[in-house]
């Protein structure tokens, strides 16, 4: 074993900055590149070295790969926008929970009947690959100009819903209804009415120094409600999550505090969460039954576009061939979801709910509902009416001399 | 003749980009057309949580940035001239902003990208000549 303390951590910024690499020149998402660098480095040091190599079970690699975990979906739920959320909830939440469910009960019984997993391991599939990326979905609204609609704000307070859902069932699925279940439920309730509130005055009044109150605060919260909620036999990123959420409309609009957040979470932790959840993915696992992953990738996708395009055609408003052809392109694109599917897997095998077998087939499947989506949608799916708008080309300057 | 009012200029910092914006005030004195310049923010692919929201802001500050010196030439020169950062793949929105703006030339520098590149982003000035509306300049 590596006796010098700072050679392990070398090691595994050295993977972190290939993967970074990686991604600027692929222009990949660092997530998905960190993930695939932590099994290549595996596979390779594993076998040239020997698997203990990279430390993967070291007490203080777990501790900054769960606060990447939980830093990171702190931040993804300040990226909710309260106002469009308290005025389009209804419609998020129909599609939302739609997008949820039908994800979650499909990959279910799929794994349950079909793979003949375990029923806690087939619950826990359902909730790996319920998950939507908002991010995918967020980008995608920016690029068609669909940010500012009504179509757009409604589909992406859906991804949140989406999201909501799957961070609920993977925090209470898996934990034992006790009356430590209603201590943290109380907690968390009174917290979520609290913090608002509280927040903004005490960063108004104590924040904006060098000592940096605000993130001493946020951290503190997060890993006392974490610990609450691994006590209560749940998972630390669900309070993450809400916290997030709740904190949105304050914490999220400042702009700065968000940046210095995302700072640490890229640069330090993130990196260690993800080459790590990378790292504890069995490749002869997946060479030996790849159709395992391909079928969960295939009830994912289907089932989520059961779901979600009826959705999308009712709140779209559009009837004419574009629309139609928009509303796939946005159907195919939240049927990705890297971050939280991974979230679910490492928890499951961390947990002992999924073997490393079962843990590869699902890493695999979350990393290609990533991709794949993707890809098939940009190769068929582009919505060409970007390129072909008749009704804004027929008002330019060359149209409007020809008229006259 | 050829009559231009609007010109387009696809802006991606890059020296061939820079060549390009400056043909593109030249071109607008001479026509007395209005100059729009244009600089895309590409997310990463899929985009990431949190990473891509951080992409976009980030692009859009170094695009702001870098955006104050162009803005000095073309007063200088006396041209009208707008700045827009959008978010997407580069070629689809030169084009769909040339429909929607109705220009009447888009200016683009050639970055010539080696063949790996090429081969997974796809040749940027290759898809705007495809379906440009109005005739385009590849400023080498």
């Amino acid at each position: 074993m590596i006796e010098n303390p700072w050679v392990l951590p070398a090691i595994w910024l050295g993977l972190a900055l290939v993967a970074t690499l990686l991604s600027i020149w692929l222009r990949i998402a660092t997530a998905l590149s960190e993930i695939v660098v932590g099994t290549v480095a595996q596979l390779v040091i594993g076998a040239a070295i020997g698997g203990a190599v990279l430390g993967t079970d070291q007490s203080w690699i777990k501790f900054l790969s769960g606060t990447g975990a939980i830093l990171l979906t702190f931040l993804a739920g300040t990226e909710l926008d309260p106002a469009v959320f308290r005025l389009k909830w209804k419609e998020a939440s129909v599609v939302g929970l739609a997008s949820f469910a039908a994800p979650f009960l499909v990959c279910t019984a799929v794994a349950f009947w079909l793979l003949h997993w375990s029923g806690m391991a087939s619950w826990l599939t359902g909730v790996a690959l319920s998950t939507t990326s908002v991010a995918v979905v967020y980008a995608v609204m920016l690029e068609l100009g669909l940010n500012k609609t009504n179509y757009g704000k409604t589909l992406l307070a859906a991804c949140f819903v989406t999201d909501l859902g799957t961070v609920l069932a993977l925090g209470m699925i898996f934990s034992p209804f006790t009356y430590k279940t209603l201590i943290f439920v109380a907690v968390s309730a009174v917290m979520f009415v609290v913090l608002p509130w509280l927040t903004p005055k005490f960063f108004k009044r104590y924040g904006g120094r060098p000592s940096e109150l605000e993130a001493k605060y946020l951290l503190l919260l997060l890993f006392g409600m974490g610990g609450l909620a691994l006590w209560a036999g749940s998972e630390a990123v669900l309070p993450a999550y809400l916290i997030g959420m709740v904190l949105a409309g304050t914490v999220g609009k400042d702009h700065v505090l968000v940046r210095r957040l995302r700072t640490v979470t890229f640069g330090l932790l993130t990196p260690f969460y993800f080459i790590r959840a990378g790292s504890l993915v069995s490749v002869p696992a997946l060479l030996a039954a790849p159709l395992i992953f391909v079928l969960l990738l295939v009830a994912k996708v289907v089932s989520k576009f059961l779901a979600v395009l009826p959705a999308t055609k009712i709140f779209n408003g559009q009837k004419a061939k574009e629309g139609k052809v928009e509303g796939i392109y946005t159907t195919l694109l939240m049927s990705t979801g890297l971050t939280f599917g991974s979230i679910a897997s490492l928890f499951g095998l961390t947990h002992g709910i999924i073997d490393t077998a079962q843990y590869s087939y699902l890493v695999a499947a979350v990393i290609a509902s990533a991709v794949v989506p993707t890809l098939i949608a940009n190769a068929f799916y582009l919505p060409r009416h970007l390129l072909y708008e008749k009704d804004k080309a027929s008002q330019a300057p060359d149209a409007e001399a020809k008229q006259a | 003749m050829i009559e231009i009012k609007k010109i387009l200029v696809a802006y991606d910092t890059s020296e061939p980009a820079q060549r390009a914006f400056e043909a593109g005030v030249d071109l607008a004195q001479k026509y007395s057309a209005d100059l729009i310049v244009l600089s895309v923010a590409r997310p990463p692919e899929p985009p990431g949580m949190v990473e891509t929201e951080a992409v976009l802001e980030n692009a859009q500050e170094y695009y702001e940035k870098q955006f104050i010196k162009l803005r000095e030439t073309a007063a200088t020169a006396g041209v009208k001239a707008r700045f827009e950062v959008r978010v997407g793949h580069p070629a689809e929105q030169i084009i769909h902003m040339a429909h929607e703006e109705g220009v009447n030339a888009i200016l683009m520098g050639h970055r010539g990208h080696g063949f790996i590149k090429r081969w997974l982003l796809g040749s940027i000035s290759k898809r705007v000549i495809t379906y440009a509306h109005c005739s385009v300049v590849i400023v080498r």
